[in-house]
């Protein structure tokens, strides 16, 4: 899973990031309003932290070239103006949520899992499919109700696997949400990840559907 | 130090003017009487004259006066207690008591007249001899024997007494012609000072949030005044929106390294309750802030508010369903900033929305110069015991949430700003009931 973070503090937003990789996410860091706009409207994200107050141009109206463009990524709105008014505009541009700094990275990890389990069309935040289970609100998969020790990239493939599981993910989505945009991607490394994830998880629940990409196939 | 002029306006206009018309009037007065002194003067001058004519007429070259003829034609001068004549000549000096009437008395002889005479009749001043003021004429005649002295003359009451006459009717004409220059005044004073009244009143309508400017279209005497209020007020509202923008922009760099910090030291509970502290006194000097900046002078329509608050809170709302039921006219307004008031409605929707079980209604009315606004929720409600200390700034009885402990002592403190306040009651059968009192649009 990939976040698009935009925040210009240079403390605050390198300091978010690490955080974010942490729990696993690929983070792609904008420390201004134009790089953001530019970020969200040609790459691909599971969902956004959005700052308002940033050089070159204000996060709300970033938030409208995004909808604009019909990007409809989930958008976590991560600002100081705790103002009502503040939320009332932010909403209204399209925000999915507003989160108001400071902050726990806690809150802010829950509300962006909980935005990207939802945006993937599910109500319920456990996720099952044969032997396998995710629980998208803390991260944690489970292989047989034991839990799966996985890599940050392995972790990345099966979540977005996971949340559209029986539907087949292209290749190039799915390296775009694997990996972060300033990164060097071997073509060959999705195929590398994607056979230890077999190896750890059995060969049969993952298919490679040829010339496309990759479907989680869940037993009925 | 002793006031002379009034306080109104009015007032003094009415003084000024008043005092010059009566200036004016007796001015008028003063001349008119003059002139006609002038004219019935001149007119008696000739009567004098005709009968200087007259005794002229009865001196001869030598300088004899024909007494037969004086006596023949001096019977025309009429018999006026009064009106005198007199020859003096060489044969000595013949008065109007000499002939037929003895008169009250014959006019002191007037003084020599030292230097030579002018040729035609010319005034002199004479005493009666009762003491009565005379007007008199004298022409000195030259004959053969000597210069023959002629006079005539009148009492000085014939000329006062037209005088006195026509003053009386005169007068009145004057203090008529006083109440109607007044009377025009009032009118003209009504009239010129209705701008006045207009400009006073768009100015408290700026100040009751009616309007925002007064009209330019003003008379070229009050044009540069409503100038100068627009730019005041333009001004001021610029001087609010800056006081504001600072307020913001100090809580976008305060906070936002206190978030960094924050997260650096969320490994550490006692350096992360220090942050949570200064967190806290950050967001309760930025609310005051805010509060301070109160722009009483807007109308803000009440449900568009309303409906946008309660979509926020229904979307940041997590737990089970919540409806919000909204039943507010639409053309109800309040004399409270936009800003402010998505404050208020916020931070007690919010409060609403943790508290309640499934169900939010808010509800608001006009009454007279107010609107309440009721926003009740079926939540298990605070005791009776602990409202008043929930308005209390710092107290929280919740300790769930984000941080936004002190929303009620906020909406308190802000809705007193604006004149206003909040009651806390119990919602039947349960929960809390806040009733919101804000002055109307």
């Amino acid at each position: 899973m990939r976040i698009l973070l935009v925040e210009d503090d240079r403390d605050l937003g390198p300091a978010i990031a690490r955080a974010l990789r942490e729990e696993n996410f690929a983070v792609d860091l904008a420390t201004d309003g134009i790089d953001a706009a530019h970020l969200g409207e040609t790459e691909r994200f599971d969902a956004a932290v959005l700052d308002l107050g940033l050089p070159g141009r204000d996060g709300i109206s970033v938030l409208k070239a995004w909808r604009d463009a019909h990007r409809d990524l989930p958008v976590l709105i991560l600002t100081a103006r705790d103002g009502w008014s503040d939320k009332v505009a932010g909403f209204k541009a399209g925000a999915d949520d507003f989160l108001v700094k400071p902050f726990r990275v806690e809150e802010l990890v829950m509300r962006l899992r909980a935005l990207m389990r939802r945006a993937a069309g599910h109500a319920q935040a456990l996720v099952a499919c044969g032997p396998l289970s995710f629980d998208s609100q803390t991260g944690v998969f489970e292989l047989d109700g034991l839990p799966l020790k996985l890599t940050a990239f392995e972790w990345r493939v099966l979540s977005q696997l996971m949340l559209h599981r029986n539907a087949v993910i292209e290749r190039l989505d799915l390296l775009e949400r694997v990996y972060e945009g300033d990164a060097d991607v071997d073509s060959n490394s999705l195929e590398v990840i994607v056979g230890r994830l077999r190896k750890k998880i059995g060969a049969t629940l993952i298919e490679t559907v040829r010339g496309r990409g990759y479907r989680l196939v869940c037993p009925a | 130090m002793i006031r002379w002029a009034p306080r109104s306006l009015q007032a003094r206009m009415l003084l000024v003017s008043a005092v010059a018309t009566l200036l004016a009037l007796v001015l008028a007065g003063a001349v008119m009487a003059g002139l006609l002194g002038r004219f019935v003067t001149e007119g008696l001058d000739r009567r004098l004259d005709a009968q200087l004519l007259v005794l002229a007429s009865v001196v001869d070259d030598e300088g004899r006066v024909d007494r037969a003829r004086l006596t023949q034609r001096v019977a025309a001068f009429g018999s006026d207690p009064g009106w005198q004549w007199r020859i003096v000549g060489p044969d000595g000096a013949i008065g109007a008591a000499d002939v037929p009437t003895p008169p009250a008395g014959p006019p002191t002889p007037p003084a020599p007249p030292a230097p030579p005479a002018p040729p035609g009749p010319h005034p002199v001043e004479a005493k009666a001899v009762d003491g009565g003021a005379l007007h008199a004429r004298t022409i000195t005649l030259a004959t053969r024997r000597g210069d023959v002295t002629l006079t005539a003359a009148a009492p000085r009451a014939v000329i006062a007494r037209p005088i006195e006459g026509a003053l009386a009717p005169l007068l009145m004409a004057l203090a008529g012609v006083a109440a109607l220059l007044t009377a025009a005044l009032l009118v003209q004073l009504r009239v010129a000072l209705r701008p006045l009244r207009r400009l006073r009143e768009q100015v408290a309508a700026i100040r009751n949030g009616a309007r925002e400017r007064v009209d330019d279209d003003q008379p070229a005497e009050l044009a540069p005044l409503a100038t100068e209020l627009n730019a005041l007020t333009t001004d001021n509202a610029a001087a609010l929106a800056t006081a504001r923008a600072s307020a913001a922009n100090l809580a976008h760099a305060l906070k936002t390294p206190v978030a960094a910090l924050a997260i650096d030291l969320r490994d550490q509970p006692r350096l992360a309750a220090t942050v949570a502290r200064i967190d806290r006194t950050i967001r309760h000097h930025l609310a005051r802030a805010r509060a301070a900046a109160v722009n009483r002078r807007v109308a803000t329509p009440l449900a568009p508010a309303v409906a946008d608050i309660a979509a926020v809170v229904e979307r940041l709302h997590d737990g089970p369903p919540l409806t919000i039921v909204r039943e507010i006219a639409d053309d109800l307004g309040v004399a409270v900033d936009a800003q402010d008031l998505d404050e208020l409605l916020g931070n007690l929707l919010d409060n609403a929305a943790r508290h309640a079980a499934s169900r939010i209604g808010v509800t608001a009315r006009r009454d007279g110069r107010s609107v309440t606004l009721t926003i009740a929720d079926d939540g298990p409600g605070i005791p009776a015991a602990a409202r008043a200390q929930v308005l209390q700034k710092g107290t929280r009885l919740d300790e769930r949430g984000d941080g936004h402990g002190f929303g009620l002592p906020i909406v308190a403190e802000l809705a007193a700003l604006y004149g206003g306040g909040i009651t806390l009651a119990e919602n039947a059968p349960h929960g809390l009931s806040v009733t919101l009192t804000l002055p109307a649009a």
